[in-house]
Formats: C-alpha cells, structure tokens, sequence
C-alpha cells in the first residue's frame, strides 16, 4: 500500500478534479480496502457525486478503521444536506458521536463491522 | 426442438457435507430462483415454443437448449457438455447482483445469453443483453378499492443509510405500511399478502440493491400498479430503460411533498404513464 497514491488522490480531490481523482481510486487495489483513508476518499467523491447514501455508507465503513474527525465531519455534513439535522447536530458534536454512530450501525443493518 | 432446462437449483459442490459458505449462498440463490423467478421468465418466453426438461438427459443431437442459471462459474464442464450435444445454446443467466468474475468465456459456448444485473462489462459483448431481474413469483395486482389504502410502502431489510432515510423521512407520512425484516427472504410475508399490500398502496420508494442499483421492488410495485421512485445513483434507470417514468431521486427528502400532498388525479395521471 502506498499511502502518496491516496495523497495525490487527496489533492485531485481539494482542486475539484473529480473525475481523476475516482479514475485513480478504482485503479488502487483490494490493499486499500481496509485503509480509513481510502474509504474516506472513496466517501468524499461519492458525496462530491451526489451519491448521499454510498457516500455514508463508506464513510462509516472508514470509521470501523480510522476515527477521524474529518469523518465524521463529512458525515454530520451530508446528513444536513439530506435534512437530517439532529442527527447531523449530534454526530458534530464530539461528545455524541461516537454512540449516535454505533447506534445508527446498529439501525442499519449490511455496513461492515469489525 | 427447442427445449428449456432450468437449472439454478442443481450447484456444483465440492463437499456436499461441508458446505462453503459460497456454496450454500449460490445454493440459496438458486433455489430462491427456481422458485420465484419463473413466473417472469415463462412469461417473456411465452411466444416460444418450448419442451420443459429436467436433465440433460432429456436433450437429444441438434437440439436448441435455452438454460435458465446461476453461479454460472462454477458450471463450464456442464455447458461443455451441452454444447456438444446442442444446435444451438442459448443462456438465461440470473443472479450476479456482485458481478464478481469475468464471465466472457463462459458466455462464449453461448449463441446468446441474456443476464440480469446489467454490468458495463459487457456493454460492448455482442452476444449479451440486459435482462430486468423481474418480480417475485405470486406477486400480482389484487382487486382494489377506488382510493389506495396506503401512501408508501416498505417491505424488507432496512440495510444500509438509504433504506434508513427512507424510514426516517416517510416516517410521518400516513397511513402507510412498513415491513422490516432482517434478512432477505427470512420471515417474510407471503407473496399474496405482499400483494394486497402493494396494490393498496401509491407510491413505492425502491432503493438500490445491496451490491447493485437494481431491486425486485420495482417490479413488484410495477406488477401492482404503484409508483415506484428509484434511486437515480449512476443514472442506472436512465441508461437500462432510455425515457422511462419512474420518479428519480438523489435525496428522499425530495419526494416527501409529493407524497405527502399529491391528489387522486395526479397520482392516477402518474399511474397511466
């Protein structure tokens, strides 16, 4: 695995370069499957893409392996964008997030766990 | 002559007292198939004339043999056989919702091979089409009253963040009728309350597949008369069925209005499409 894939992945992703940036991604291979940063690029070019619940989906997949607050950042946000805003408030907040996470695991069902 | 071999229920298993987990999903499948899909697919075949068989044995020198399948990989000695037996082969490949393995040899001992789970893998094979992946077996339009009872419905697993928001979005909206399993296929309701439910029902929200866009949802809710609002993720829709006028969406929340608020006559307006 090489982690300067996904930071030029990252920088197509910052400079709007959708479109490269999901070419590289499906060129990384099944190494990558596991990596919280993968999956959160994977989550954010989904999003970029309107895919909302791919998007989500991914993302909470990244948390299995990574917890990182630009996830659950993204999460938060993309709820919003869906008008879910109490559960967008209360995956912001970092008191709350991690079980409002887990619970919303628990409620739906077919997301990895590890 | 031509004749039909349905065999997704016969799996090739290496050990039949020690099943792989991926021997007994391709087992599942294959039943659940031979049981629920072929209403759909006599139906398509209706105007071919064709003697249903059960083995191979029943196939004689130049026959046509159109084979209804599944977990094909694992079954190229079969078509091998066949393929020397036959005039002519012709493929009915159901399941691959993962479209996990290159199949394009295998299509190859085939004249023609239709396959549900349209995959962009074989956009450009020309011995290969789309087929829709159908509606369940039983699953009919019942007799109704003017005025469809329910609003939405939802009947199955609540899997993953777009079925959740379907339930949390809809949720206000009544009267409606929700089904939540958590399984495919496990305590289900049979097939002909299904279809009570659904043909007193207006609109149908179908979310995508668990690997693939593609849900039976939709065919269930187009076999009873309902509106059926689709995921528009990939343009999928668009592409399998060019103008078609299913209700497309990127959010739930953009369908809560209409639901809520459309009256008799647009929803029938909707329905005549």
């Amino acid at each position: 695995m090489n982690e300067n894939k996904l930071v030029k992945i990252e920088k197509l992703v910052e400079e709007k370069k959708i479109g490269e940036a999901q070419v590289e991604l499906s060129k990384l291979g099944q190494e990558y499957n596991r990596n919280g940063n993968y999956l959160f690029l994977r989550g954010k070019v989904f999003y970029l893409n309107k895919l909302y619940y791919a998007a989500i989906d991914a993302l909470l997949i990244a948390l299995e392996f990574e917890q990182s607050d630009k996830t659950y950042n993204l999460i938060s946000e993309i709820y919003g964008v869906l008008g879910n805003n109490e559960l967008k408030e209360k995956i912001l907040d970092s008191n709350s997030r991690l079980r409002e996470i887990n619970l919303l695991k628990d409620q739906l069902t077919g997301i990895y766990r590890k | 002559m031509i004749k039909l071999l349905w065999n997704t229920q016969n799996q090739n298993i290496s050990n039949p007292n020690n099943l792989s987990y991926q021997d007994s999903v391709d087992y599942n499948w294959g039943v659940y198939h031979k049981n629920n899909s072929d209403k759909w697919i006599l139906n398509i075949l209706k105007k071919v004339q064709f003697k249903l068989i059960k083995n191979e044995q029943d196939l004689e020198n130049e026959d046509t043999l159109i084979i209804v399948d599944s977990a094909i990989e694992k079954k190229k000695e079969l078509y091998l056989k066949l393929k020397l037996i036959c005039s002519k082969l012709f493929l009915i490949h159901l399941g691959d919702e993962t479209g996990a393995f290159d199949l394009t040899k295998i299509y190859n001992n085939f004249s023609f091979v239709w396959r549900s789970f349209c995959s962009n893998r074989f956009f450009n094979n020309k011995k290969v089409s789309c087929l829709p992946i159908g509606y369940k077996s039983g699953v009919c339009l019942k007799k109704q009253e003017n005025v469809r009872k329910y609003k939405w419905a939802f009947i199955g697993t609540p899997h993953k963040s777009s079925r959740h928001d379907i339930l949390f979005q809809f949720s206000s909206i009544k009267p409606s009728f929700c089904h939540k399993t958590n399984k495919f296929n496990e305590k289900i309701i049979d097939t002909n309350r299904m279809s009570e439910i659904l043909s007193s029902t207006e609109f149908v929200p179908c979310p995508n597949g668990f690997f693939h866009p593609e849900t039976y949802r939709l065919y269930e809710a187009l076999e009873c008369e309902c509106i059926p609002i689709v995921e528009n993720a990939f343009r999928y829709y668009e592409r399998l069925f060019p103008n078609n006028p299913f209700i497309k969406v990127d959010k739930w929340i953009e369908v809560k209005s209409m639901i809520k608020e459309w009256d008799r006559e647009q929803i029938k307006k909707k329905g005549r499409v």
